[in-house]
């Protein structure tokens, strides 16, 4: 591709992007969110037409209007959300649009079958073709989407943000499929912003930063700060510097808690922990051991099933969620969009969601939108949310920017203990090296901070003290150094705990 | 040696202890108990009805305890309702339950199903396609009168169906131009297509007609005659003659209609065609994104629907029941019962072919009871709309609509 241009109205999302890409290597597009990755790669796979440049393919110029034609010439593309029909099979979806046929008219369900069994078998897929894809794990699905490429002869495999979704397990199983294609000969095209992934999977690296083709470096002698300078264009702290915490009164106590979750199975099986003004609390885990019913039954979202909850010095075992908001919990959702975010509303409207009934936002029933403005302003500069002002839409913002907004909004309020869970979930490094800092900074304002994160090295970076939490149970509790593979054993329910 | 687990791992031996099959078996027991009691069975005992509603009730209790509830709680109804009905109908004279029940009764249940059946197989072409057509009513309402009109100015039935189909596909296109091209709210462009049909069939029938009838002499829909089976036996007796009352003389869209079941069957579920239909119901961009152009098959299925919806409607106005007359608004709300019992089948030719029977035999019935009680055959009008509710309200296994069905698809 040499190039490449695409505006949208108002942006320009390719300026003159150009890379190319061997026969039988791993080629990585590295790049903030924004930075264009996406729309490269959809002009690639004819779903949108370049405004300039050329593609060739196979040294042959090409020019693709549609997804058909992208396909026809060999490139398969799996986006970042599936584009799998769950309610059909699995081999139904492998073969949708190239469909193998009998007597002519008839859909050949039997030779569709055998083919998608095959490819499964060849490349050791573990997928039965038989299954609803809404049956199967995510990390099948994504195998679904592979075989959706391969089925087409696609020598070209775009895969777009391919681990975002999938645990570190699958991940790896991920990477071998990879290197089993890239022996047979196949390009893939890896589009990514997480760095590690990048230097352990590809061949070589093209970095994009806002638009524009930064550098192409081979993965010997890359670094991950190297290539965290080119991303954001100037130097990352990649490791939070932090001062010794100074700890305080105990503000958050659990006691063997005991949550059920909505299907009720008991998911938090007996915790106690207590977290410290001025202490960063780190829980780790594998996704699904409870994280999610810990945290909701922390901020009243859920019923407790046994067990109690104090915040500094209140027991708020069956609060609601408005009483533990109120006690001085402050909560940064898992998921920002869905829960911490009402999309459609403005900046202002997002920030007045907790208080909106209480001065100076509302008197005597009466809003005020105006207070509401002047409020989103000043947090807007403080937190730097950039974007928009006080009347943009929430749902405009780029993740980082909506990320802060919420933690504007919760640290505005002023908690005694904030609980952030995933706060860096699908950010990219520049926005990631602010929030890290700013959850120590307010470590260090006197806060206590309970920080829940499926991403290891977050919780190493920052915490002061790590519990790892497995199947509902704390199982292990680390001060100071700890190496990671000691909790990354414990995640998996083989820390000293389980043997002894 | 294992015989006892062999047997038990049967797969057929399984099939009919799953509690599914039994709850189904029992509710079927249960409809066949009131059944034995109703000509031309006619048992006059009510030991037949009884027996095989406690078995119904039986098999129900046995598919509550399997956790199968709701089917199991419909089998238990199915057999109690069945040994009240039989126990009833014994207790009435045979007289009045003859002409209640006879072969007329089929006869009538298939006539009233067939405009239905055009309907929601239309209809499902349209929204598993991902195009909900409300405006069904109205496209039945052209093809009952462009099929008259047809018929009438063209000398034959068949000019007028043709002319039917096409005005009924036109009125298509011109809704599927609003709700897939322009992106139109669909429900809002559907009723109005509703009202724009009322318009312009009342308006030609005024400026073209009069408003008076239409003349006799048109041209109407043929019957088809079964070979070998007596048409109007002058003392029906026996089985040859019950099924030449049934079946032996129905109109060819009424058999056109149960091939259409087949096919529309074979077409959405057989062929990679029907697999695209579906894909882009469900989730457009993936169909997209290989390569399937989502616009051509939903603008094909909805004009699809609003063809067949129109031979729905000729039928109302060219077939047995119309005579060749046109009436203002004479599809009365059959677009939206044909709209039902696709929904109640769940989106599937077989469920709604069945439900669209079902429909069908309680118009029929309400037409038998209105000699007894008008109150009681109005009753049985509303039993389709009941029994809708019910459906949606998921308490017969839930209704799943295709995911993307009423959602416009905007490439990106």
């Amino acid at each position: 591709m040499r190039g490449i241009r695409k505006e949208f109205p108002g942006v320009v999302a390719n300026d003159e992007v150009s890379f190319e890409v061997r026969r039988g290597e791993v080629h990585a597009l590295l790049g903030e969110n924004g930075a264009g990755k996406s729309t490269l790669m959809n002009i690639l796979y004819g779903l949108y037409r370049p405004d300039g440049g050329e593609i060739r393919l196979n040294g042959k110029p090409v020019s693709f209007s549609s997804a058909r034609e992208a396909i026809n010439a060999g490139i398969g593309m799996v986006h970042q959300h599936f584009m799998l029909i769950p309610v059909m099979t699995v081999a139904e979806n492998v073969v949708l649009g190239t469909e193998p046929v009998r007597e002519g008219v008839l859909l050949d369900e039997r030779a569709a079958a055998r083919r998608v069994a095959d490819m499964a078998k060849t490349f050791n897929f573990a997928v039965d073709p038989e299954a609803l894809v809404e049956d199967i794990s995510v990390g099948q699905q994504q195998r679904v989407e592979i075989m959706k490429a391969l089925y087409r002869n696609a020598d070209v495999l775009i895969l777009d943000e391919p681990t975002a979704v999938l645990t570190p397990q699958e991940a790896s199983d991920l990477f071998d499929i990879l290197q089993t294609l890239r022996q047979e000969g196949m390009s893939i095209i890896f589009i990514s912003h997480k760095l590690n992934e990048v230097l352990e999977i590809a061949d070589r690296i093209t970095v994009l930063r806002r638009g524009k083709t930064i550098e192409t470096v081979s993965r010997h002698g890359a670094t991950e700060a190297s290539l965290a300078r080119a991303m954001v264009g100037r130097d990352v702290l990649l490791r939070v510097d932090k001062p010794q915490a100074a700890t305080g009164d105990v503000l958050l106590t659990v006691q063997d808690l005991h949550v059920r979750d909505d299907r009720g199975i008991e998911k938090v099986r007996g915790v106690s922990l207590d977290v410290r003004a001025g202490e960063i609390v780190g829980i780790a885990g594998v996704d699904g051991n409870g994280q999610s019913e810990l945290i909701d039954a922390l901020t009243g979202l859920q019923k407790i099933e046994s067990g109690a909850v104090t915040i500094a010095g209140r027991e708020l075992s069956h609060a609601s969620a408005r009483a533990a908001l109120d006690a001085g919990i402050g909560h940064i959702p898992e998921d920002r969009q869905r829960r911490g975010l009402v999309l459609e509303f403005s900046i202002a409207e997002n920030i007045a969601l907790h208080d909106y009934a209480k001065p100076p936002t509302a008197r005597s029933g009466w809003l005020f939108p105006g207070r509401m403005v002047q409020r989103a302003k000043t947090l807007i500069k403080e937190f730097d949310v950039r974007g928009g002002g006080p009347l943009t839409r929430a749902g405009g913002l780029s993740g980082g920017n909506q990320q802060k907004l919420v933690v504007a909004r919760e640290i505005d309020r002023d908690p005694k203990v904030l609980i952030a869970a995933q706060p860096t979930r699908g950010l990219d490094v520049g926005a990631i090296e602010y929030l890290h800092r700013r959850l120590v900074a307010e470590r260090d304002e006197g806060r206590a901070i309970l920080l829940i994160s499926l991403e290891l090295e977050e919780i190493l970076s920052l915490s002061d003290r790590i519990l790892v939490l497995f199947e509902g149970e704390i199982v292990g509790e680390h001060t100071g150094e700890v190496s990671e593979e000691t909790i990354g054993l414990e995640m998996l329910g083989g820390g000293e705990k389980a043997v002894a | 040696m294992n015989t006892w687990t062999a047997r038990l791992e049967n797969p057929l031996s399984a099939r009919l202890r799953d509690p599914a099959t039994t709850g189904a078996f029992g509710i079927l027991l249960g409809a066949f108990a009131a059944f034995l009691a109703i000509p031309p069975i006619e048992a006059r005992t009510v030991t037949w009805p009884i027996l095989f509603g406690i078995v119904a009730a039986a098999l129900g209790i046995w598919t509550v305890t399997r956790g199968r509830r709701r089917l199991g709680w419909g089998a238990v109804a199915a057999g109690l309702l069945g040994i009240g009905l039989g126990i009833l109908a014994t207790r009435s004279s045979t007289g009045n339950l003859e002409s209640a029940f006879d072969a007329t009764l089929v006869a009538q249940t298939l006539g009233f199903s067939t405009p239905l059946v055009f309907g929601a197989i239309g209809g499902m072409f349209s929204e598993r396609s991902g195009v909900v057509n409300i405006g069904l009513e109205g496209m039945m309402l052209m093809g009952a009168f462009w099929g008259v009109y047809g018929a009438d100015k063209g000398g034959s039935w068949a000019v007028g169906l043709l002319v039917a189909m096409g005005v009924g596909g036109l009125l298509a296109l011109v809704y599927a131009f609003f709700a897939i091209h322009l992106r139109a709210d669909q429900i809002v462009g559907g009723t109005a297509v509703n009202f724009l049909a009322v318009g312009i069939t009342g308006y030609f029938f005024i400026e073209l007609y009069n408003n008076n009838p239409i003349h006799n002499g048109v041209s109407l829909l043929p019957n088809v005659h079964v070979p070998g089976l007596p048409v109007n036996p002058d003392n029906p007796h026996g089985f040859v003659d019950f099924l030449g009352q049934a079946v032996g003389d129905l109109s060819i869209l009424t058999w056109a209609g149960l091939a259409l079941v087949i096919l529309a069957y074979v077409v959405l579920f057989k062929t990679p065609i029907g697999l695209r239909i579906r894909a882009c119901g469900e989730h457009p961009r993936a169909a997209d994104t290989v390569g399937i152009n989502v616009y051509v098959i939903r603008y094909g299925c909805v004009i699809l629907s609003g063809m067949l919806a129109a031979l729905g409607g000729i039928y109302l106005s060219e077939g047995p029941q119309g005579n060749g007359t046109f009436i203002f608004n004479m599809t009365n709300g059959r677009g939206f019962i044909a709209l039902a019992a696709m929904i109640f089948g769940n989106w599937r030719p077989a469920g709604a072919a069945a439900a669209a029977l079902l429909f069908g035999f309680s118009s029929a019935l309400a037409l038998k009871l209105q000699v007894y009680s008008q109150s009681a055959g109005t009753l049985f009008q509303i039993l389709p709309y009941v029994l809708t509710l019910i459906a949606v309200a998921g308490v017969i296994g839930r209704t799943v609509a295709p995911a993307a069905d009423g959602k416009p698809y905007a490439k990106q």
